[in-house]
């Protein structure tokens, strides 16, 4: 995607300044798996609770008091904005901290920030969703987005795939799209159990065997490095044209904003340009350190 | 009509200057030469002086840095913002490639997203230029765009005339200070053929030379050649100071420390040298360390250029002469295969 006018983004700083987190509390906390949880959470300031605004793809960074900050994508709609989400799984220090709190604790706030998905392209066309583990969390804000404003996109297509059963997180997401008549949803696993009835394989490989046309296409994905990796060839197999795939990147981050220096990519920042990009510039890249 | 100061009254120009800013000069009190707060007497500094190890970026961005404050109480977090530092810092003796360095720092800082801690600090400060006389073996300042007396970054230049500097007036800001500023005697012709030899003495003294023409090309060219970058980053040892005490160098972490409910949120240098800099808990992109080198090379002069049209060196030398293992950036950027016709 075109690195969006960085000016015209939504920006809600606190007293004035960039680094200075807003206070939110969490409102609800969901055990996705074992090892991923989801947070629901709000502005303590009302008035900013009203004002606040972001787009599907952005991220924020949230702070647990005395540990650090970490960057997560939002991972509800703006369509639904009477609260907000994101979901985290616990794999380092900051995390670990996350999982420990509770309904009512309180955490930073910093966003949102980076570009977000191009809704403006997708309008019309037929959409693609390929997603693994906790890499559905920023597909599952553009899904739903695009099922609130379900007229104004054509064919929704989704492949999720996790581990086993027990890791695929947003169950419940995964429930309500499946009787949706007007969403297509095939979910796979990469090893089943005696419960599971669905599909067993890859994500890459259930893709090609769904088969989604890539006329009027575009292929959104998100999953763990390797599952990308191995997607974007099945889905130039399939016909896509590397500006018809999407995908979201995720990298190690302190400021958000583009200063601190660790996210980039060539002369690419993932914080300030992205997260979302288009495979065609991905390609293009000078490095292929993504 | 330009001003000149004789070296005997540099003390008392910089008493006068102290009572409107806080006056930063060369100093070895904390172990290693860096801009500190002037003790108020202290000129030796005029002798010894050739450039500081820890550049003037620290200053500004300095090695460890709250950039606020949080305690909970009964109403939940608070956040309390540092008190805005009214003090205005002057930096006297500041050399024209550190100057040049700002410059290059200002860009990251005020890009998209300005920075307020960088900003407030700089705008309101006055860079006092000092010329070199003597530039160290390691210099290639005149390859990189500036020179030992290159006035174009700093507010006022100063350039040794023997037992005078003359003072060159570069900005506003700069002239306004000279103005007013009493007890300093007026330029004679003959002192500005002084400072016009005292220049060119200067710059034939930088004998070290580097040519960019077509670096940024070339190495785009060569970014994937792991043979060649393994070969550059073969004896580096990751110690990180190639980056820390580059002034033009400005990544930073950001932590928490919390002691006894109190806690702040401070940023600190940072190095791209270090595994740890981009380590996620499940991959690390640049795990190797000849993928750490060829970032620190590349982003000086590649990314840079191609983000702000300009190298991020200027030649100042310090990585050359700091390096506990001889590593050699001239070295670095002349073996770069010159892949591309024409490169720019």
């Amino acid at each position: 995607m075109t690195v969006s006018d960085i000016s015209q983004r939504p920006k809600f700083f606190a007293q004035d300044n960039v680094y200075l987190p807003h206070i939110v509390v969490i409102e609800k906390i969901i055990e996705e798996t074992p090892g991923v949880r989801t947070f629901h959470f709000n502005f303590k300031d009302k008035k900013l609770a009203q004002e606040f605004r972001f787009e599907s793809g952005q991220f924020a960074q949230y702070s647990v008091f005395g540990v650090g900050e970490a960057p997560f994508c939002i991972s509800s709609s703006p369509t639904r904005p009477d609260h907000l989400e994101f979901a985290a799984q616990r794999v380092g220090r900051l995390t670990n901290a996350l999982h420990r709190l509770g309904v009512g604790a309180e955490l930073g706030f910093r966003g949102p920030y980076g570009n977000s998905f191009p809704l403006d392209f997708l309008k019309g066309k037929n959409l693609v969703f390929v997603g693994g583990g906790i890499g559905l969390a920023p597909l599952r804000s553009l899904i739903w987005n695009v099922i609130d404003n379900r007229n104004k996109y054509n064919k929704v297509d989704i492949v999720y795939g996790a581990r086993t059963p027990i890791d695929l997180c947003f169950q419940y997401d995964l429930e309500a799209w499946d009787k949706d008549k007007t969403v297509n949803i095939v979910t796979t696993v990469d090893r089943g159990d005696d419960a599971w009835k669905g599909k067993v394989g890859l994500v890459p490989k259930v893709l090609e065997e769904a088969a989604p046309s890539a006329k009027d296409s575009v292929a959104i994905v998100c999953g763990p490095p390797i599952m990308i990796r191995f997607t974007f060839p099945v889905l130039e197999k399939l016909g896509f044209k590397p500006a018809q795939m999407l995908t979201t990147l995720e990298k190690r981050m302190k400021c958000g904003i583009g200063k601190c220096g660790r996210c980039n990519i060539g002369n690419i920042y993932v914080c300030r340009d992205g997260p979302v990009f288009s495979y065609e510039q991905i390609k293009d890249f000078v490095s292929s350190e993504y | 009509m330009n001003k000149k100061v004789s070296k005997k009254d540099i003390a008392q120009l910089l008493k006068t200057w102290s009572q409107q800013f806080n006056v930063l000069a060369p100093s070895r009190d904390s172990g290693v030469a860096a801009m500190a707060e002037w003790d108020g007497k202290d000129t030796s500094f005029l002798d010894w002086y050739r450039n500081t190890v820890v550049p003037p970026k620290a200053s500004f961005l300095p090695p460890m840095e709250a950039m606020f404050r949080f305690r909970k109480d009964e109403e939940g977090y608070q956040i309390e913002p540092p008190a805005k530092n009214g003090q205005k810092q002057l930096l006297f003796g500041i050399r024209p490639c550190d100057a040049r360095a700002m410059a290059i720092l200002d860009m990251t800082f005020e890009d998209a997203y300005k920075d307020p801690y960088y900003l407030e600090k700089r705008k309101k400060a006055v860079l006092v230029g000092l010329g070199c006389t003597n530039p160290c073996e390691s210099c290639f300042c005149t390859s990189m765009g500036t020179s030992p007396t290159d006035p174009t970054n700093v507010d006022l230049m100063l350039i040794d005339i023997g037992d005078h500097f003359f003072i060159e007036e570069v900005t506003a800001k700069g002239k306004e200070l000279i103005a007013k500023t009493s007890g300093l005697k007026e330029a004679t012709k003959n002192d500005e053929a002084e400072a016009e030899k005292a220049r060119e003495t200067a710059y034939n003294k930088v004998s070290r030379k580097l040519d960019t023409e077509g670096i940024k090309d070339n190495l785009l060219e060569s970014f994937d050649d792991e043979d060649f970058w393994e070969k550059v980053a073969a004896k580096c040892i990751s110690c990180g100071i190639c980056t820390l005490l580059c002034p033009t160098c400005y990544c930073f972490d950001i932590n928490d420390e919390l002691v006894k409910g109190e806690g702040t949120r401070f940023r600190s240098w940072d190095s791209c040298g270090f595994s740890l800099y981009t380590k996620m808990p499940m991959e690390n992109p640049r795990q190797e360390k000849w993928r750490r080198v060829r970032q620190k090379v590349c982003h000086k002069y590649e990314f840079y250029p191609m983000a702000f049209d300009v190298i991020a060196c200027t030649g100042c030398g310090r990585c050359i002469r700091l390096c506990p293992v001889n590593w050699d950036i001239t070295q670095v950027i002349e073996s770069v295969p010159a892949r591309v016709k024409g490169a720019k």
